[in-house]
């Protein structure tokens, strides 16, 4: 293999594409960053000179109380999608049947193909109080009065649970077929039903793919916009909301600009705490 | 063979020559991308032979692409909103007018005349629509009806503009939009009425059909864009009257093609293509010499007259756009969240 061990020429020429995204991505936050320390100029789309004052603004209330929302909202879609995938991954590694295992990745993977707005449309079919859920519950004669999901947290985490599935599951099932399955059957051999085995076994040792879902799918969740924006109705925001309301419809790019920094930060920050916290999780191996 | 190169040679130059020949609209997509085709580009075609091009996107991507390509712009005309005209033009983005090459615009309404860079193109009003069958003998005589407490989680106005709804109430607290911190108090006590904000055309659509939302402050031709998709919608010009908004047109500064620009815009005020536009999308009429169809005229939000045109609630689009973001801060922190 002379390519290889001589081969830095064409190591260099394989990692251009990625230093020129790079350079790309670094410039661009550089603009993003100088924008955020600009004053806004009424009725103009030049910023003006340097200030602070778009940061101070963000200590009002309001501000920490939407970026508080999001953490939240990023949590419950995170662990929430969770519960939701993690039968459908391990069925999906531990069927021997083709056409389940076919049929379950149909399901997984078809919301990834769909637009972001067609699929949040679909639920708004689905949630509306004249949608499907209401229809059925008061033709079962369950409810008189349709049940507001719209414009409410609920509604907005079950329509992200759905975006953020197909990243789940595939984490998961990477996870979970790292597992040798004798450990499940030495675990059964010694007496053990399978909800004992799951919980002592097959969930600890799966731990790894959990973490690694977790983190993706919060940090996957904090960037939504159109989910929020047209299920929320405006009635609950996420930080991108908050960049589109106040920096985008009113033309004030260096607020959104500050706005865009304060939820990077708040990003990194969440994401290397809930690193912090789940790396003895990470740590569990089958020895 | 000699006669056959020089045939493809012809060819090949024939054929840029022509695609260079072009005009380039810059529009919002949809249904306002298709009035502009189907009438103004239409007739310009027949008229001169050159084709016309469309370049579609929200107002504020276009806007920023232009910003971008300050100088050799993507676009010979633009379409888009008056206050958002301002800051093209503040920014020296828009060619300054020379009306004398626009002869159809001699009738235009005065209201229609925003500034030497843009004109009105078409007009529209954002008023009260509602779902009358889901809002038995509810009647929007006076804004002031969108304050009663029976309309309590009814309401639903666009987020990413409130200038019509700020406006209305610094008049009904006896101010004008330019002292629009008199109404602070009035838009407070409207909060519990609000349900949701629509963010755009097919979202305010959505929210009406289901009837989430029976009541809105909406855009007329919008409106009776719904009613012809079969939405019972009806619409209310309230005693105090209805925000007037303007789509206006301009050239973009730096565009090679001026001389055709100019040729569309008169075309887009040719009386005969008012009274299309009118037809189709029920707006109204930026000239005053439109001969359009009386069903038409009679529509509340669609105007004729001069006189008609006095009687919308007029906020100066300039001050307009240096208002929006402080507008737009203070509902988003008092009123949407």
């Amino acid at each position: 293999m002379p390519f290889i061990v001589s081969g830095q020429p064409f190591l260099r020429a394989f990692m251009t594409p990625a230093v020129l995204c790079s350079i790309a991505f670094v410039a661009a936050m550089a603009a993003v960053l100088q924008y955020s320390l600009r004053a806004y100029v009424p009725g103009s789309l030049d910023p003006g000179g340097f200030t602070l004052d778009n940061f101070t603004a963000l200590l009002k209330p309001l501000y920490a109380q939407v970026f508080l929302n999001t953490v939240w909202i990023c949590f419950l879609t995170a662990i929430s999608t969770l519960i939701v995938g993690y039968p459908l991954a391990y069925a999906l590694v531990r069927t021997n049947k083709a056409i389940i295992k076919s049929v379950l990745l149909v399901i997984v993977v078809t919301p990834l193909f769909l637009g972001e707005v067609v699929r949040t449309y679909s639920w708004i079919i689905v949630l509306g109080n004249t949608g499907f859920i209401n229809s059925v519950l008061r033709n079962l004669g369950l409810i008189q009065q349709p049940i507001q999901f719209m414009f409410t947290t609920f509604g907005v985490v079950v329509a992200l649970v759905h975006v953020t599935m197909p990243v789940m599951v595939i984490m998961l099932a990477a996870g979970l077929s790292h597992i040798d399955r004798d450990y499940q059957k030495a675990a059964e051999s010694l007496g053990a039903g399978p909800i004992r085995v799951s919980l002592t076994v097959t969930l600890p040792l799966s731990m790894p793919g959990v973490v690694a879902g977790v983190t993706t799918a919060f940090a996957w969740t904090f960037s939504a916009f159109a989910t929020p924006q047209l299920i929320g109705g405006g009635r609950v925001n996420m930080v991108s909301n908050l960049v589109y309301q106040l920096g985008f419809s009113s033309f004030n790019f260096p607020f959104a600009a500050s706005l865009c920094v304060a939820g990077l930060a708040l990003t990194i920050v969440v994401l290397a705490a809930l690193r912090l916290v789940a790396r003895p999780l990470e740590n569990i191996r089958a020895h | 063979m000699k006669r056959f190169l020089l045939a493809l040679f012809a060819l090949a130059i024939a054929v840029p020559a022509h695609a260079q020949d072009k005009l380039v609209i810059s529009i919002w997509g949809g249904s306002w991308r298709d009035l502009v085709a189907e009438t103004v580009a239409k007739k310009f075609t027949k008229d001169t032979g050159v084709p016309v091009e469309f370049i579609t996107g929200g107002t504020i991507d276009r806007l920023n692409k232009e910003k971008l390509a300050k100088g050799n712009p993507e676009s010979d005309i633009t379409f888009t909103t008056s206050h958002v005209g301002w800051l093209y033009a503040n920014d020296g983005l828009f060619e300054q007018l020379d009306v004398s090459k626009i002869p159809n615009a001699v009738n235009l309404a005065e209201e229609a005349r925003i500034s030497p860079y843009h004109l009105g193109a078409w007009a529209y009003v954002y008023t009260i629509g509602y779902r009358a069958d889901l809002l038995p003998g509810m009647k929007f005589e006076s804004w002031n009806d969108l304050w009663k407490p029976e309309m309590k989680a009814k309401l639903a106005s666009p987020d990413f503009d409130p200038s019509h709804i700020i406006a209305i109430a610094a008049i009904l607290s006896g101010s004008d939009p330019a002292h629009w911190e008199k109404g602070e108090d009035k838009l407070k006590a409207l909060k519990p009425n609000f349900k949701a904000f629509y963010t755009n055309d097919a979202n305010s659509q959505q929210l009406l059909a289901s009837g989430e939302t029976p009541v809105q402050v909406v855009l007329s031709m919008n409106a009776y864009y719904m009613i012809s998709q079969g939405v019972p919608i009806t619409l209310s010009i309230p005693k105090e009257g209805a925000v007037l908004g303007i789509d206006t047109v301009a050239i973009m500064k730096g565009s090679k093609k001026a001389d055709l620009a100019y040729k569309f815009i008169n075309t887009l005020y040719d009386p005969d293509i008012q009274a299309e536009i009118a037809k189709i999308k029920k707006g109204s009429p930026a000239v005053l010499n439109a001969k359009i169809d009386p069903e038409v005229a009679k529509l509340p939000g669609v105007f004729t007259t001069a006189a008609q045109w006095k009687q919308q609630i007029n906020i100066d689009a300039k001050m307009r756009a240096e208002k929006t973001a402080e507008w737009r801060k203070w509902f988003a922190e008092n009123i949407m969240n």
